[in-house]
């Protein structure tokens, strides 16, 4: 039973970071319907300014990870700036392919620094001692990501049903002519898109990088593991994106739990999230919560 | 009137096709290799200390003369990991006339034997795969095999267990060739009468969390657990086992994880990605001597480092003194050759290599053992060394060992 | 079409079989065929090294499976970023012949010819089998789909015994009519193999295009429910599409396995699923010309880098890594700045030169 509760407990944390790695991602499209294939790279940038902050300029790690979402944030929307504004009104697959232009433009850019071939870790911060509770155990890491996780989610719930700003973002995504022709600066709208999906990136990435270590590879590796818990939760849906992550998390914990090791499977929590979203594509075409268009010629 | 273009299309591109070779100034002979590996993509954190060893080594070489008047060109060129860019390099190589070829991962040695074989060129890889050694006699181990590693692990585990019964083992993989070569042999070794219970054979996949296999290890009762991967999974594990307060205060403890690892699975680099989670009681073997070994060898390496300019970070990696010892094979050999008075071709390198034991074998300051090669072991170092981590450095636990049943199991 | 069927200067047409032409004008078909001479003739007054004839045959290679790809995503409009595993479905029919037979059974060394049939076959079953979620999905939705089938492929290779654990399987050396193809022929033997699969290949979708089993694609990728409408079936011909992208994929597949030697799972991971998509991009999405241009263009970037990076190297030797990083860089700013300042890509460079030309003495 403890082990069968570990692994919930497992799952929900490990869902939760994904959910937070996909909230960015969310943001992006629900806005300006652009996929963001570059996300893992603008995850371990956030990632690699939290520590370069904290060990080469020495600036309190609490401090050094807000100071670099607020970079991010920045950094996040002069890319909107130069390299996605041009494009509104250009196919997706242009759009798409910019993306992936844009991940091998950071990748070439980290590769620069020593974060693209050296390993780093985080000085440690909190507690070595793990909290225990019912045989469940889980590090003081994990648990501050969990927090930080549901409060980042809290606040951009928040901030999308009661701000200004938010609401026009839903606008925006809704019907870009209408909102226009209510006097929502569109362009404006999409660069703060990017801008806080570059910070809760840097979020999620300052959270990741206290778990696995700094390396690059693993960290730009979370771009792709995002798109099952997205597609699954539904594009455009931030409580998708959170469910969806949870579960990602859980059916990843329980397939390692349990399928390997069994008939010489191995890493089958690699590759189950992709056959699960199939299967769930193949009878929810838009995803568990995403928005049915309905479509005209 | 088109044709003029197709003309114009075609001096472009055959221009774009021979420009780009920078002409090398010859003064005596120059001798040339070349090394094709990953500095950028996956496993670029082992690749690119890996190159910069080579590359400082060869220069040391030539700057202090130790050829003579020969010159020694070795190229050395990214390929990201890409089996194809490799085949590229080493096929760009050929055509530069190499005469000696230092290669990479498990996976390029694999796919390229067949081509090394038809060019009868010798190869020191970068992989410790046994499974090289198998159907062709051109590629070199630099150190001995992943599976020497393991199983000599596991022996040393079989040896030192302090509980009543053989001790629970697990083997922790890389999902790849890499990972899976000593499996079998830690298989057979089991079955040839080692005392250890190898209770599970994990291959691990891209995970965040490593929760539930740990907590199947220890509802199992599992002890030991021994890596043969790369860095960031091993720290990822580790860090996961640190916060289930599983890692093992001293070695063999009861109800915890000891935790070892093979040459990849280890080493400064890895505390450098784990933290706390590996700076006490990592157990790991290589055949390298590390930088808490005084010794001559440190000496030079950190002098290396420093003259050309390497942070100390680098220093110390332990795939910088990697790549600094298949280079310092290489130019052994072509030095023995030359003071025969032999023409440097691959075929007389060849033939050097295989001669390289019993009083010619070659002892390189930077492994805890001299470099043997001969017909039937091709192997180069073939004695092991076991360190643990202590405040984040790695020490020398007892003297450098053999692995007994490789060589059972081989017979 | 003006009597003059050497010189037209502009567009005339007086039947839509006349514009419906492979070759407008005589000279562009006398064109064409110096060109195909001389592609074939080359070989025998150039001596390249190994590393070029390499690079010629994958560029070779890379171009039959951008034929696919952009069938299905220039011309059908189904974005797929799995490309690379159809390529390995055909390698991986190679390589399972191999597994089962022996590497060198006669009919992989000598019946090779059908085997790269087979691998298309192959390829395109598996194609048109993935392309079935396109019934039910669209846009990004689709992308993903096709994403997963990259996944579930490469774990699929990884972990199958059958498939060696993805280590390479390899391919013995093919026979020809003189005897064995030794490796001093190895890449000239395979450059020909290669390009008159090429040229049969391009004939083939050119004429694809012309009839109604191609423009049914074009259609469908405008808008789907008006084709619907005109009484196409949509979603057949997406799976038709997948197929059909599929079976360039497999043949493609069976040549690199051929070529290379071997076949092992790193040849077609998602890194090479996205640099396809680059070449169809980069060459010209929806253009038969950008399936040429593209993979031409970015396997000769990535070659020229790796010089500059190496003269640069060479010069400042303690910024090592600055150099390795000029690879990734100039591949995404080559992207980008194509999508942001040449969306159809070189295809379209070579549309203006050519009205140029046929426009001539006239500017417009």
């Amino acid at each position: 039973m403890s082990y069968f509760l570990q692994l919930v407990v497992s799952g929900v944390v490990v869902g939760s970071i994904y959910a937070l790695s996909a909230l960015g991602f969310v943001l992006i499209y629900k806005s300006s319907r652009v996929l963001n294939i570059a996300h893992g790279q603008i995850i371990a940038t956030g990632a690699f300014i939290t520590y370069a902050l904290t060990v080469f300029a020495g600036i309190p790690i609490v401090l050094a990870f807000l100071l670099s979402m607020v970079i991010t944030f920045c950094l996040a929307m002069s890319v909107e700036r130069i390299f996605l504004r041009r494009l509104i009104g250009e196919p997706i697959i242009s759009v798409i392919m910019v993306t992936i232009g844009l991940m091998s433009i950071i990748d070439g850019l980290i590769y620069l620094t020593p974060f693209g071939s050296e390993n780093f870790s985080f000085p440690e911060f909190l507690p070595k001692t793990p909290i225990a509770f019912w045989g469940v155990s889980m590090s003081w890491t994990q648990m501050v990501g969990v927090v930080i996780t549901f409060t980042m989610i809290g606040g951009f719930t928040w901030f999308f049903k009661k701000s200004t700003v938010g609401i026009s973002m839903r606008a925006v995504s809704d019907d870009q002519f209408a909102s226009m022709s209510v006097g929502i600066s569109v362009p404006k709208v999409f660069g703060l898109a990017w801008a806080t999906a570059g910070l809760t990136a840097a979020a999620a990435g300052g959270i990741i990088g206290n778990i696995t270590g700094l390396n690059f590879d693993v960290l730009h590796s979370f771009g792709i593991i995002v798109f099952p818990v997205v597609i699954v939760g539904g594009l455009d849906s931030i409580l998708g994106a959170i469910v969806a992550g949870i579960i990602m998390g859980l059916i990843q914990q329980f397939a390692s739990g349990y399928l390997d090791g069994k008939w010489g499977l191995f890493g089958t929590a690699d590759v189950l999230p992709y056959i699960i979203l199939l299967i769930i594509l193949l009878f929810k075409p838009h995803g568990l919560f995403g928005i049915h268009e309905i479509e005209r010629v | 009137m088109k044709n003029k273009q197709v003309t114009v299309m075609r001096i472009a591109l055959s221009f774009l096709l021979v420009a780009g070779f920078a002409v090398q100034a010859v003064a005596g002979e120059t001798y040339k290799m070349g090394l094709s590996l990953a500095i950028t993509g996956p496993t670029s954190d082992v690749g690119s200390p890996y190159a910069k060893g080579a590359e400082d080594y060869v220069k040391y070489v030539n700057d202090e003369k130790l050829l003579g008047d020969d010159k020694l060109v070795c190229f050395i060129r990214d390929d990201g990991y890409k089996t194809e860019i490799t085949k590229r390099n080493f096929e760009d190589f050929l055509d530069e006339e190499i005469v000696f070829y230092l290669n990479y991962s498990t996976g390029s040695t694999m796919a390229l034997r067949q081509d090394f074989q038809e060019e009868q060129i010798p190869v020191l890889p970068a992989s410790f795969h046994a499974g090289n050694l198998e159907g062709n006699d051109y590629i070199f181990l630099p150190i001995a095999s992943y599976s020497s590693q393991a199983v000599g692990l596991a022996e040393y585990v079989a040896a030192n267990h302090k509980g009543s019964g053989k001790p629970k083992v697990a083997l922790f993989l890389h999902p790849s060739a890499f990972g899976r070569a000593p499996r079998d042999d830690v298989k057979k070794s089991v079955a040839a009468g080692l005392g250890i219970d190898l209770v599970e054979i994990v291959e691990h996949g891209k995970d965040l969390d490593n929760t539930a296999m740990l907590k199947r290890f220890q509802s199992k009762g599992v002890q030991y657990v021994i890596s043969q991967t790369v860095q960031p999974p091993v720290a990822t594990m580790l860090k996961g086992a640190q916060s289930l307060d599983m890692i093992a205060k001293t070695y063999g403890e009861a109800g915890k994880i000891t935790f070892l690892g093979c040459h990849y699975g280890g080493g400064p680099a890895l505390v450098s990605l784990a933290g706390s989670a590996a700076d006490e009681n990592y157990y790991w073997t290589t055949s390298y001597k590390m930088m808490t070994a005084k010794g001559p060898g440190r000496d030079a390496q950190f002098a290396l480092a420093k003259r050309y300019g390497r942070d100390d970070k680098l220093a110390k990696d332990a795939n910088y003194t990697n790549g600094i010892m298949v280079a310092q094979v290489a130019v052994e050999t072509i030095r023995r050759a030359k003071a025969k008075g032999k023409k440097i071709t691959r075929a007389v390198l060849y033939e050097e290599l295989l001669a390289m034991n019993g009083f010619n074998a070659y002892n390189t300051l930077t492994t805890v053992g001299p470099v043997t090669f001969s017909k039937t072991d091709r192997e180069g170092v073939d004695t092991l060394q076991l360190y643990v981590s202590k405040g984040g450095l790695f020490y020398e636990v007892g003297a450098p060992f053999e692995s007994e049943y490789v060589k059972k199991i081989k017979q | 079409m003006s009597e003059n069927r050497w010189m037209a200067t502009g567009n005339f047409f007086t039947s839509y079989k006349a514009e419906q032409r492979i070759f407008m004008t005589h000279i562009d078909r006398l064109v064409f065929i110096c060109f195909l001479v001389a592609l074939f003739a080359w070989p025998l007054f150039f001596k390249l090294g190994n590393k070029y004839m390499l690079v010629i045959d994958s560029i070779l290679i890379a171009i039959v499976a951008v034929y696919g790809l952009n069938l299905l995503t220039g011309f059908a409009g189904l974005i797929s970023i799995g490309h690379a595993a159809f390529v390995g479905v055909g390698a991986y029919t190679l390589a399972s012949f191999a597994t089962v037979l022996g590497t060198n059974h006669v009919l992989i060394t000598h019946w090779w010819p059908l085997m790269i049939l087979v691998s298309g076959v192959v390829g395109a079953v598996i194609g048109g089998i993935v392309g079935l979620p396109a019934l039910r999905l669209k846009h990004l939705y689709l992308v993903i789909a096709t994403l997963s089938f990259q996944m579930i492929f490469q774990w699929t290779i990884n972990f199958m015994t059958f498939f060696n654990q993805g280590q390479t399987i390899s391919i013995g050396r093919v026979f020809w009519f003189t005897g064995k193809v030794a490796r001093k022929q190895h890449y000239l033997f395979w450059y020909y193999v290669i390009l008159v699969i090429v040229v049969v290949l391009g004939l083939a979708v050119r004429n694809l295009l012309r009839s109604k089993h191609g423009r049914c694609l074009v259609a469908v990728r405008d808008n789907d429910r008006a084709a619907d409408a005109m009484g196409m079936n949509p979603g057949i011909t997406k799976v038709y599409a997948f197929a059909l992208a599929g079976f360039f994929a497999g043949v493609a597949g069976a040549l690199h396995a051929y070529l290379w030697r071997g076949v092992g799972f790193e040849s077609f991971t998602l890194h090479h699923s996205i640099s396809y998509l680059a070449m169809a991009i980069v060459g010209g999405l929806g253009t038969l010309v950008g399936s040429f241009f593209g993979p031409v263009a970015i396997l000769m970037l990535e070659l020229q880098v790796e010089h500059f990076a190496e003269f640069v190297g060479h010069y400042f030797t303690a910024i090592g890594d600055v150099a390795t990083a000029f690879r990734p860089l100039s591949f995404g700013l080559v992207i980008v700045l194509f999508l942001m300042f040449e969306p159809r890509g070189i295809a379209n460079w070579w549309r203006i030169t050519r009205s140029y030309f046929k426009l001539w003495p006239f500017r417009y």
